[in-house]
């Protein structure tokens, strides 16, 4: 622990409840010399940075244990593709996480080695790849919010199920002035100026607008206006891959980016509280832990600071490990 | 605990129990010399032992993204999947807890910190079961029609299927 960390001889430390002392030793009258010993045999801060992990254990622990309870007691729950998760990016991000898992640890033997700069080296690696985990992370939440999924009403345009709700609700939107607007401008367009995937889609647009206004609007209309809105892939891996988001290039909202309908994605909402609250958090530690590793790059990485940098080695680790359950619990499953 | 009030108290890095020094010497790779190197934190790392981890953590990771790709056979049993995710997932956590996070060497205070409070994120767990892990067994009539479900997921399919639009445009 410090200096004061002396050892005493083996059976005296088991009774050592601040009477007993002074029989056992042979100093006389200057009074026992008291040893201090220590309640765990590990460090102070090693000692309270694992009491915060043991809390950190439950916090993540009651966050995905609801989500797998939520998950696993829905009616129904999107599939990754529904909602524009990639796992070849949730694995790279894996990847980038273990690997700086290894550049933490390398880091801490080189201090200890009091091989300072390669152990800056290591710390260096770590931030950067911390920060590319951030980075991959923020690219697959962008794909999210262009796709409208958020985790609230206000802005997420994700509906359950494609009902009369969902069927106002893209009339509603249709009759925003500004749509209207951009509505015909579209329909004025000639044809030549747009690709032939836009006049295809303009075609199904002008069907779309006919069925959600139709009286004789039947329930299956909606699913079709669900479906060319946004379409839910039916392919599983490997299948219908267009730059590795299931086919969704084909929706309306894709091809004409202003539109911005509102779509369906059965479970999508309850998805998305829990995909945004569970990487969000995990997000907020990464970012810590980036912050820990920018003043650690401040110091001097010798042996003195080999404490420091364990600690901030056990919090990273413990942050890659929640990954290592986020990642097949959300992209796999 | 407390019987190892050890040579290595003064020592930063995590105290080791002497008793165990040998037992992780029987992985075969002993090419790397770890005793010598850090007489300080005796016996434990070494970077070839953290290397070899790191090559399993990413081969575990490869196996369990295997059950994404074309080649996984219980393509239609998602169940087997889940269980071997998750066992890939519990060998890696523990991969990294034993070695990255020096677990493996320390004292027995381990137990006391992590037994608890592995045991009370379980029960955490366990205890949103009725409420929420069940919710949708009883449910009003309103909710069971405005809640979405496994109908709406095949309607949209069948909707995409129909092709209704493509032929009405032509």
């Amino acid at each position: 622990m410090n200096a004061s960390a002396i050892s005493i001889p083996h059976g005296q430390h088991g009774h050592s409840d601040g009477h007993s002392g002074g029989h056992d030793d042979g100093h006389g009258h200057h009074g026992p010399v008291l040893q201090y010993q220590p309640g765990l045999p590990l460090t102070r801060g090693k000692l309270i940075m694992w009491l915060f992990l043991s809390t950190e254990i439950m916090f993540f622990a009651a966050l995905l244990g609801s989500y797998v309870v939520l998950r696993f007691g829905a009616a129904v729950w999107p599939k990754p593709h529904h909602v524009h998760l990639s796992e070849p990016i949730g694995a790279f991000n894996t990847f980038v996480l273990i690997c700086s898992s290894v550049t933490i640890v390398l880091a801490l033997e080189f201090a200890r080695a009091n091989r300072a700069g390669i152990a800056k080296f290591w710390m260096l690696l770590t931030l950067l790849l911390g920060m590319l985990f951030l980075g991959v992370k923020g690219y697959e939440y962008q794909a999210k919010f262009a796709h409208g999924i958020y985790p609230q009403a206000p802005r997420g345009r994700i509906y359950e199920k494609p009902d009369l709700y969902y069927g106002s609700a893209v009339r509603a939107r249709l009759g925003e002035p500004a749509i209207i607007d951009k509505l015909k401008e579209l329909d004025d367009t000639p044809a030549d100026q747009l690709s032939a995937e836009q006049v295809a889609a303009r075609a199904r647009l002008q069907q779309v607008r006919k069925m959600v206004a139709s009286p004789e609007q039947q329930a299956f209309d909606l699913a079709v206006v669900a479906d060319q809105v946004m379409p839910l892939p039916t392919e599983g891996p490997g299948g219908s891959h267009d730059g590795g988001h299931g086919g969704h290039a084909s929706g309306l909202n894709d091809i004409f980016p202003w539109l911005r309908l509102p779509a369906v994605i059965p479970g999508g909402n309850m998805w998305a509280s829990t995909y945004f609250l569970l990487t969000g958090f995990h997000a907020i530690h990464v970012l810590v832990g980036l912050i820990i590793f920018t003043i650690l790059l401040f110091y001097k990485l010798g042996p003195k600071q080999a404490g420091k940098i364990e600690n901030a080695g056990l919090y990273w680790h413990f942050v890659d490990l929640v990954w290592i359950f986020l990642f097949p619990l959300l992209y796999l499953f | 605990m407390s019987d190892h009030d050890t040579q290595s108290a003064h020592a930063h890095g995590p105290i080791t129990r002497v008793g165990d020094i040998p037992a992780h010497d029987d992985h075969g790779h002993a090419g790397h010399d770890k005793h010598d190197e850090h007489g300080g934190h005796a016996g434990h790392g070494g970077i070839g032992k953290y290397l070899l981890v790191f090559v399993a953590l990413c081969g575990l990771t490869t196996m369990s993204f295997l059950t994404y790709s074309p080649y996984w056979p219980w393509r239609n049993e998602p169940h087997v999947g889940w269980a071997f995710m998750m066992a890939v997932s519990c060998t890696k956590a523990m991969l990294v807890v034993l070695f990255f996070m020096h677990v493996f060497w320390e004292a027995n205070w381990k137990y006391v910190l992590t037994i608890p409070a592995a045991m009370m994120a379980i029960f955490l767990a366990l205890m949103l079961v009725p409420d929420i892990g069940l919710r949708n067994r009883m449910v009003s009539q309103e909710r069971a029609q405005h809640m979405a479900r496994g109908s709406d997921v095949r309607l949209m399919e069948q909707a995409g299927e129909a092709k209704v639009l493509e032929e009405s445009a032509h």
